[in-house]
């Protein structure tokens, strides 16, 4: 194509002229595109650790801070009757844990053990044995699973510990699983605490009375999940005979993703102001160049007009000539951008977070095209179309 | 070519400039038929209109009035992108300057009507190495202007003048900006051009290089005053090798 070969030769003519003119494209594109990995690897990285939660349950406490706290307290009992009184609300268990010194053998380490039901409280993978199932609570077994963590201080040696028995304090738990290696990061949460057992033994063993810390609510439907969490609230203060000043925290995997996702969507506008800005400088450049390309060639327009070139013709060339402008500069950004957020998210990101994100090259290669198009057609129309323009006689006047 | 009219046929052919509400008249009522094959030269001092006249036989301008029949088309009110279709097919330029494009090589300057005429790339290298052979610049085909000398440079633009069979070769002082030396070999494929059919219209003030074409029209404040024939019997015998 004759067009792109004239105008490479144009713009190669030129190196640090057209070098000078695409670097605020380059500046701009490439930070868009950074933050673009960026973004795209903490997002990923966050949705990943929310993945374990599951989204259709919550759990509900009352606010330790305010004067009733006692008096708000849950109580085992409530839990049966906001089952069967509230729609939507499928069960109930109870939450709660101890730190306790565990040992197998000779191996010993003080660890928190919480209470979970089935399906647990986070989804997180097994790396031996199962999760506690229906039968483990129906009879109160006194059966565990252990995170990662206990399983190597208390089972150094490695193998397959299911069927072997750990204690805890003076009570003996039957391992039946063992919950996968978590990913290493700072950011990393540990949402099911270091050993489970079913909340019925917890019950039955640490909770004396009929006072509460929290709850755990599973729905049938997750979508009317805001509506009956203030229907399972409602009901409480009935119960406990309580005034709506008394309040109740709740918290879902929903809540906890809205939070993320509007950090995101501030970053985006961010990276959306940075873009429009850098845009327009950099357009502006290209079109001053463009415009004075135009001038200095001027005898040349003329004289390809006069041996027979049309208006269009001319003013393809030069829209090329700007297409290309913008794409180099564009397309260089992008792989800077695409640079520069790769070594962050490798050499920071995934330290922090354990979670490695593969690089957004489709998303990238589309806003970079997107940045490009803009530019050539908001700033390269004007002076492909001055070009054509330009009348033949005095073009070839020109000197 | 010799479609049995004329190459070119302007009629009463005037031109008027308007500068705000000053209306300028440069050209005064032309007329002037070029047969197919006839070497003519336009001779007149700055200010004669002979410019003008250039810029209407070769499309680049419109008269105020008057009809102007090219190659058997009257081209007298034709627009912009039909005037540019007309000099693509029917004309070629050749210019002082060469205007040759910068950093392209001869035979890449020599195709580019061909380019804009949509014609493969295949057959507008063939055509250009037939027209760099007619020029005698075969072996420059692939040097830049800036490795040509001025007289290969102007070959080169003879070529890419040629390179569309045009109807009329127009030529706007084309030794103007050459040595005297130089000049004579220009001046000599003009000859030869002439001898094998090619019709040429040129622009020249130089008395001497005016001398060599057939027919000398001479434009005076808008108006021809000559149209001369010189003896060309002393000239040709020296001209022929």
């Amino acid at each position: 194509m004759i067009y792109f070969e004239e105008a490479f030769r144009v713009l190669l003519a030129n190196p640090v002229r057209t070098f000078l003119t695409i670097i605020g494209l380059i500046i701009g594109v490439g930070a868009v595109i950074s933050i673009e990995v960026l973004g795209h690897s903490m997002a990923g990285s966050i949705n990943e650790t929310l993945g374990a939660l599951a989204d259709n349950s919550f759990i509900i406490f009352p606010v330790q801070t305010q004067k009733d706290f006692q008096k708000a307290s849950l109580r085992l009992t409530d839990l049966d009757e906001i089952t069967s009184s509230v729609p939507n609300v499928s069960s109930a268990t109870v939450i709660g844990g101890v730190q306790e010194l565990f040992r197998y053998e000779h191996n010993v380490g003080r660890f928190f053990m919480s209470a979970d039901s089935n399906p647990p409280f986070a989804n997180e993978p097994i790396k031996y044995g199962r999760t506690i199932d229906d039968d483990d609570i129906a009879q109160a077994l006194d059966v565990v699973v252990i995170s990662w963590k206990a399983y190597q201080r208390l089972f150094p040696d490695g193998g397959d510990p299911t069927g072997k028995s750990i204690y805890g304090g003076s009570r003996r738990y039957l391992v039946i699983g063992v919950r996968a290696q978590p990913r290493q990061g700072a950011l990393n949460v540990n949402f099911g605490g270091d050993l489970s057992i079913p909340y019925t033994t917890y019950l039955r063993e640490f909770v004396h009375g009929n006072r509460i810390f929290a709850a755990r609510f599973t729905v049938n439907d997750p979508s009317s999940m805001t509506e009956t969490e203030a229907a399972v609230i409602k009901r409480i203060r009935e119960l406990r005979q309580v005034g709506s000043d008394v309040r109740y925290q709740t918290f879902d995997k929903a809540q906890f993703t809205q939070g993320v996702n509007s950090i995101f969507s501030a970053v985006t506008i961010v990276v959306g102001l940075i873009g429009a800005v850098s845009l327009l400088v950099a357009g502006i450049g290209v079109m001053n160049i463009m415009l004075v390309s135009i001038t200095e060639r001027t005898k040349e327009i003329g004289t390809r007009k006069a041996i027979g070139a049309r208006r269009g013709q001319i003013l393809t060339q030069f829209f090329i000539e700007s297409a290309l402008l913008s794409s180099i500069g564009c397309f260089t950004g992008m792989a800077i951008g695409l640079g520069i957020g790769g070594f962050v998210n490798s050499f920071f990101i995934v330290k922090l977070t354990g979670y490695t994100a593969s690089l957004p090259y489709l998303q990238s290669f589309l806003i970079t095209a997107i940045f490009a198009a803009i530019v050539t057609l908001a700033f390269g129309t004007y002076p492909a179309f001055r070009a054509a323009g330009l009348d033949p006689i005095e073009a070839l006047r020109y000197e | 070519m010799n479609n049995g009219t004329s190459a070119i046929a302007l009629r009463e052919i005037k031109k008027t400039y308007k500068t705000g509400t000053l209306e300028v008249p440069v050209l005064h009522g032309i007329d002037l038929t070029v047969g197919h094959g006839e070497y003519v030269a336009i001779m007149g001092p700055s200010g004669s209109g002979k410019s003008t006249l250039m810029n209407i036989i070769g499309c680049l301008d419109r008269a105020t009035s008057g009809t102007y029949v090219l190659d058997g088309e009257d081209v007298s009110h034709l627009n912009d992108n039909a005037l540019a279709e007309i000099r693509l097919r029917k004309l070629g330029f050749v210019f002082q300057g060469f205007n040759l494009l910068a950093r392209t090589d001869a035979i890449k300057n020599v195709s580019l009507p061909l380019f804009y005429a949509g014609v493969s790339g295949a057959e507008r290298r063939r055509r250009a190495m037939a027209v760099l052979a007619e020029v005698g610049l075969t072996e420059r085909a692939h040097h830049k202007p800036n490795e040509l000398s001025g007289g290969q440079q102007q070959r080169v633009a003879i070529a890419r003048a040629l390179i569309n069979d045009p109807a009329v070769l127009l030529a706007d002082e084309p030794t103007g900006n050459l040595d005297t030396k130089t000049s004579a070999d220009i001046m000599a494929l003009f000859d030869k051009l002439h001898g094998s059919g090619r019709t040429i219209i040129m622009v020249t003030h130089d008395e001497n290089v005016a001398r060599r074409a057939r027919r000398i029209i001479r434009i005076l404040d808008g108006l021809i005053v000559a149209d001369e024939t010189p003896d060309a019997t002393e000239t040709t015998t020296t001209l022929r090798d």
